[in-house]
């Protein structure tokens, strides 16, 4: 039995071995995805996160309110900082047109004299806050405008982020100027200058917040395009296995090798054992091939290196059963398929519709609630928490085994609906 | 069964799934040991349906089939064992060379090791084929690749070998080596049981024929009883054509 297992696995292998357009399919094609997808969605993430949102600032001012909200939004991660255009310093008509052709975002525009309008306001509501007299009445010094040029196609939440950035310097500048000008008048008061504080200002800032991305690993890791897009796709790779595998199960139908091997002694079970082992050995040569992708090569193209978590154990587990629901799928397309097209068009399309639903293409985050209760019908899905689990929450073997075992599930559930069609189409 | 009889066929009946009547309507026949039958009949008369059957493809609707003492329904594995098939169709991984075909299909008869190399080795030398058995077999000519597909059905020494229309579409050279290689096995004890359209080929190669039409078998015996039976025919091809008529079938 097991002699006659080892020649079905090495027959698979040299067959497998020898298929070179399958072999693309099953290596080379799942590394270029990695590559391009890692590399496109890295730079989505960038626009949100590093680079940031691309901002054309003139500062027209030149004094405080001018200098911090430039060195506020230079200093941002929220934004690709601008001040000039083809080279030249921007102005309030080139930053209106750059961002009406698109180049930026978004345009911030500090009127000349807007910080003297703030102190000029301040000054007022100090010294009416200082003055003596019964009735106080306090003068409104004309309202200064900043202007905000908004590309059309920036999203909401860009907006509000940059409105947001522009209050809090607004409100810094404007605590700032009071700040400093209820100090020189209690200094007027109270004369003693060896007692004025210095930098009195910076000193009341005791609040702070510090974000940290709740996980059980010791270092921190960031969510990025790499920790997705490598075991997304990854997972994606191992169940294309479908399309070689389907196509490996139909060659031997029509080819009649499966006729002969019903005339043996062995079991068409058996056979279909060879083939499973072999193709999840080969689903295992694809992880670390995938791995090594995120862990070697995307660091050479300045993307963040893959963090594969602590535990290997948790990790062998996962991978081991998402390779038997791969090959699993695969038996029953290439039991259910007629011909060699229909195996292969049908297993790409059900493999593309389950990843999408899965949350390869798009983490399921982003998808709307209908979309999100349907991810959690694809293996796929199942497969991909787990490694986010480990990958980004660097979680154990805890975190991971609901989901294998729902993979087993699956892997028995297509063995045994494949057992039984075979069954039925040899009832003839 | 007395002990002269290896196969013994009782009312087998065939309907597919759908089919409007059966394939194969109530044959009965007994094959005796060591015997090269041939089973004659124009296109879709059941000669393939009947050989599927007793070479386990698929089971009869009906009827009875007792192979070398075995029930076939109650010992199908153990008859598997016995019995070698060589398909119409070449049934061989095309990407594989005819060694490592050769030596997959010698291990799902239970062939291993040693024994496994030298049979392959013997019978790729008695073909000639041991020049080009580390080719692949899709590199082959179609003569050469009957001839693998002979060789994978009689690695194991069969009782009893099925072949369904051997010489198919090969030429004269190769066509006589496979028969000269029948007859030495058939020598040997084997039992044969084929079908063929080379009426020629089965009057000189087969000691009975049975010829089959519509699901029936309507004539049996040896070639020169069939002959001798009817007075206008000179040959089998004449005895055939009397007996299932010059109408074309489908």
């Amino acid at each position: 039995m097991i002699k006659k297992l080892l020649a079905s696995v090495r027959k698979e292998t040299l067959l497998l071995l020898r298929d070179r357009v399958g072999l693309a399919i099953l290596f080379i094609m799942p590394m270029v995805l990695i590559f391009v997808m890692t590399l496109i969605q890295d730079s989505a993430f960038k626009t949100l996160n590093e680079k940031g949102i691309p901002v054309v600032f003139v500062n027209e001012d030149k004094d405080s309110l001018g200098i911090t909200i430039e060195q506020g939004l230079r200093g941002s991660s929220l934004c690709a900082f601008s001040d000039s255009i083809d080279g030249q310093p921007a102005t309030y008509e080139t930053a209106k047109n750059a961002v009406a052709d698109g180049k930026f975002l978004v345009g911030v525009v500090i009127p000349k004299g807007a910080t003297d309008a703030i102190r000029k306001n301040v000054m007022q509501l100090v010294e009416e806050t200082m003055s003596t007299d019964s009735v106080q009445t306090i003068a409104i010094s004309d309202s200064v405008d900043i202007t905000i040029f908004i590309d059309p196609i920036t999203k909401k939440s860009f907006l509000t982020s940059i409105t947001s950035s522009l209050r809090e310097f607004i409100s810094i500048v404007k605590t700032k100027i009071m700040f400093q000008t209820f100090s020189d008048q209690i200094a007027e008061i109270i004369p003693d200058q060896e007692k004025k504080p210095v930098n009195a200002f910076n000193k009341t800032q005791i609040i702070k917040y510090k974000e940290v991305f709740a996980s059980k690993q010791i270092e921190e890791i960031v969510p990025n395009a790499v920790q997705h897009n490598v075991p997304a796709w990854t997972i994606f790779a191992m169940f294309f296995i479908v399309i070689p595998m389907a196509g490996s199960i139909m060659k031997e139908k029509n080819e009649g090798s499966v006729f002969r091997l019903h005339t043996m002694p062995s079991s068409y079970l058996l056979l279909i054992n060879g083939k499973i082992i072999t193709y999840i050995f080969v689903c295992m040569i694809q992880f670390v091939l995938m791995m090594s992708v995120g862990l070697y090569f995307l660091p050479m193209l300045g993307l963040p290196k893959l963090f594969m978590g602590n535990s290997y154990l948790a990790l062998f587990i996962i991978t081991l059963a998402t390779a038997f629901a791969a090959t699993g799928y695969g038996v029953m397309v290439g039991t259910i398929a007629s011909t060699e097209q229909q195996g292969a068009i049908g297993g790409a399309l059900s493999i593309l519709l389950l990843s999408a639903i899965g949350g390869v293409w798009v983490p399921t985050y982003v998808m709307p609630g209908v979309m999100r209760d349907l991810s959690a019908l694809s293996p796929l899905n199942w497969s991909l928490n787990s490694f986010y689990e480990l990958f980004l929450r660097g979680a154990g073997v805890e975190a991971v085994w609901y989901d294998a075992l729902k993979l087993i599930l699956f892997f028995l559930l297509t063995m045994t609906v494949a057992s039984i069609i075979n069954r039925s189409n040899r009832k003839i | 069964m007395d002990q002269g009889t290896i196969i013994e066929i009782q009312g087998l009946t065939k309907t597919f799934r759908g089919a409007l009547e059966p394939a194969v309507k109530g044959i009965s026949l007994s094959i005796g040991r060591n015997e090269i039958i041939g089973l004659l009949g124009p296109n879709g008369a059941g000669k393939t349906t009947t050989i599927s059957i007793l070479c386990g493809l698929f089971p009869a609707t009906s009827g009875k089939i007792n192979i070398d003492g075995m029930d076939m329904k109650g010992d199908l594995s153990s008859i598997k064992q016995i019995v070698g098939v060589v398909p119409q169709d070449i049934a061989l991984y095309p990407t594989l060379t005819a060694r490592e075909n050769l030596d997959f299909y010698g291990h799902m008869y239970g062939l291993s090791g040693k024994l496994l190399k030298d049979k392959i080795d013997m019978w790729l030398e008695n073909f000639g084929l041991t020049e080009a058995a580390k080719r692949k077999v899709n590199t082959y000519s179609g003569g050469m690749k009957r001839r693998v597909n002979l060789i994978a059905a009689i690695l194991h020494d069969p009782k009893i070998l099925f072949l369904d229309e051997p010489t198919v579409g090969v030429d004269v050279q190769s066509r006589n080596v496979i028969i000269d290689y029948l007859k030495k096995l058939n020598d040997n004890g084997t039992t044969i049981i084929y079908t063929s359209h080379h009426m020629d080929e089965a009057e000189h190669f087969c000691t009975k024929v049975a010829i089959i039409d519509n699901g029936t078998i309507i004539e049996q015996g040896t070639p020169a009883e069939l002959i001798s039976r009817y007075d206008a025919c000179h040959n089998l091809e004449s005895v055939f054509l009397q007996l299932t008529k010059r109408r074309l079938r489908d």
